[in-house]
């Protein structure tokens, strides 16, 4: 089947609302662990990141797809709010829903980050601590029900796999942890907070990304292995990754450039404190280097995922 | 005959009973075999592709009475065409909208705009409340949906649902030379499709999908390019579906 009804502002939605969620789920937990920001060697300037991009990047997401409707195509702009005039069993419906409450959620949550003298125990705290709470779960949802979305399809063979949505959700978190230390890398200065913490803070989104990139591979490995060892349909769809058109984009442009390669990267810097406890000390070059590759990564996974599942269909008649 | 609700009256139940039981006598009633004969028409079509001879004035009847825009199709002809000579057949395919029993595309619609109806099984879309989201068109199993690029609203074939309403059969079956699309009430045991169904060998397209197609063919050749391949026979499929190729 060539006949691709979702395009370019899909692709980007799935791929920016992925990142703005995860990052927004990330920022919540960073947050929350350390009991609100207020315990000793707080993570609240860097939560702040997260917290400030996670409505931005949901927000144009959101704002592409809305250019792919065919009503507002033809002029009749308002017609999407007829999404939130019913609820179904639709992952669309649901997922809908879950994206306008993300919205609403991480606006709020921004505000409460938004003052540059905004600091741990000030006067939004404990509305701060609600919201990271709601953020978590919202976060994950908005991260997941794409891949349900596209995985609830038995006419697309290449989408119709339950792993689909993991694989959505890893990705949305690895590419929000690139997204913070990316904006922190290029904007953040080490003298607000000691740069002993800015260490530990590259560390720990650093080894994060080192683990949700692993996880990756890992879900990567089920997706292709369960469609290679079957026969049919799905068989057929995902051949044109395993060897069919995609697959170059695929391998060099997800697999090498967005995985293999930041993952090594990583590897390099985060494992001699991991295993050895020495010193975390990473180049910014490198850094901005790693979080370029991930998002890289994201963007091709969204888009090889969203053209081949297009390009290939039921076989037979 | 269990699902009726609790709500309807004595009359209604004795109705539905005096109508189901018709159509349940000559289903053979399997225990397990759902009929939803409580459904008061099952609308449904029979291609008999032996009698289409691929004038395609189906598809053109289909296109002047739904006003499809330029470039669009609700329904179209495939001409199959294969085989090594001396030994060829060309055989033709007519397509529309299944209306299937368990339709993908109602299932993963947000807005509820597109339903299958209660009354008769046809599966509608309503241009009023579709946003226009392409969810539907890439459920389908069959390439049926489109995006009407007039009102910016998943549009398919429903069985000329304008037409059937006032007791006429749709543009195509009319309009059809050779008699070879046939349409009618599948509760009716006297209906020509219930006849023709219970006296041929039929088949539904991708019944793998689940989907459980309300067009039913008779004699139609599923071959494609990979069984003509392991065939090693010639193939050519041809189509005047809005993408020059079948889906």
């Amino acid at each position: 089947m060539h006949e691709l009804n979702w395009g370019l502002p899909v692709i980007l939605y799935l791929f920016l609302g992925g990142m703005g969620a995860g990052a927004g789920a990330v920022s919540a937990s960073i947050f929350l662990r350390s009991g609100g920001g207020d315990l000793a060697g707080s993570n609240f300037r860097f939560a702040r990141w997260g917290a400030l991009l996670a409505p931005v990047l949901v927000i144009l997401g959101t704002g592409m797809i809305v250019l792919e409707l065919g009503s507002f195509q033809t002029g009749h702009y308002f017609r999407f709010i007829n999404l939130f005039r019913t609820i179904n069993l639709s992952p669309m419906s649901i997922g809908s829903w879950v994206l306008a409450l993300f919205i609403l959620v991480s606006l709020a949550y921004a505000y409460t980050f938004l003052r540059p003298d905004a600091a741990p125990g000030d006067a939004l705290q404990t509305l701060r601590k609600k919201l990271a709470w709601a953020m978590v779960p919202l976060g994950l949802a908005v991260a997941l029900y794409t891949g349900v979305l596209l995985g609830a399809m038995p006419a697309r063979p290449f989408w119709n796999s339950p792993i689909l949505a993991m694989l959505f959700m890893v990705s949305a978190l690895s590419t929000g942890v690139a997204a913070i230390l990316l904006v922190r890398a290029l904007f953040a200065h080490r003298g607000i907070i000691s740069p002993d913490n800015f260490e530990r803070h590259s560390y720990m989104l650093s080894s994060s990304d080192m683990l949700l990139i692993g996880l990756e591979v890992v879900v990567i490995f089920l997706f292709l292995m369960f469609g290679h060892l079957t026969v049919g349909n799905v068989k057929t769809a995902m051949s044109v990754i395993l060897g069919g058109e995609m697959s170059a984009l695929f391998w060099f442009g997800f697999v090498l450039l967005g995985l293999v390669l930041p993952g090594l990267i990583e590897m390099k810097y985060v494992l001699p404190t991991l295993l050895y406890q020495r010193p975390f000390a990473i180049p910014r070059r490198m850094e901005v280097a790693i979080c370029v590759l991930v998002l890289v990564g994201g963007f091709m996974l969204r888009y090889v995922v969203v053209i081949a599942g297009q390009m290939t269909g039921p076989v037979g008649i | 005959m269990s699902e009726h609700t609790p709500k309807a009256s004595r009359r209604e139940f004795l109705l539905k009973v005096a109508g189901g039981s018709a159509a349940v006598a000559t289903a053979t009633a399997l225990p397990g075999v759902v009929t939803s004969a409580d459904r008061p028409k099952r609308y449904a079509m029979v291609i008999d592709t032996r009698r289409c001879v691929g004038c395609q004035a189906c598809s053109v009847a289909c296109k002047t009475e739904n006003e499809v825009p330029l470039g669009e199709t609700r329904s179209w002809v495939e001409f199959i065409e294969k085989g090594n000579f001396p030994n060829v057949r060309r055989s033709f395919l007519p397509r529309l909208c299944n209306q299937c029993e368990k339709p993908q595309c109602v299932a993963v619609c947000p807005t509820g705009a597109t339903y299958k109806r209660s009354q008769d099984g046809i599966v509608v879309v309503d241009a009023d409340v579709c946003i226009g989201c392409k969810y539907c068109v890439q459920a389908c199993p069959y390439g049926m949906r489109f995006i009407n690029p007039v009102t910016g609203a998943a549009d398919k074939c429903d069985f000329c649902l304008h037409r059937v309403e006032q007791g006429l059969v749709p543009a195509c079956v009319n309009t059809c030379q050779g008699r070879a699309r046939i349409f009618g009430d599948l509760n009716d045991p006297a209906s020509e499709v219930s006849r023709l169904l219970s006296s041929n060998a039929t088949s539904v397209l991708r019944p793998e999908m689940g989907t459980e197609p309300m067009v039913y063919y008779i004699d139609a050749d599923h071959t494609d390019a990979r069984d003509a391949a392991r065939q090693s026979i010639y193939i050519r499929i041809e189509t005047n579906r809005r993408q020059k190729e079948r889906v």
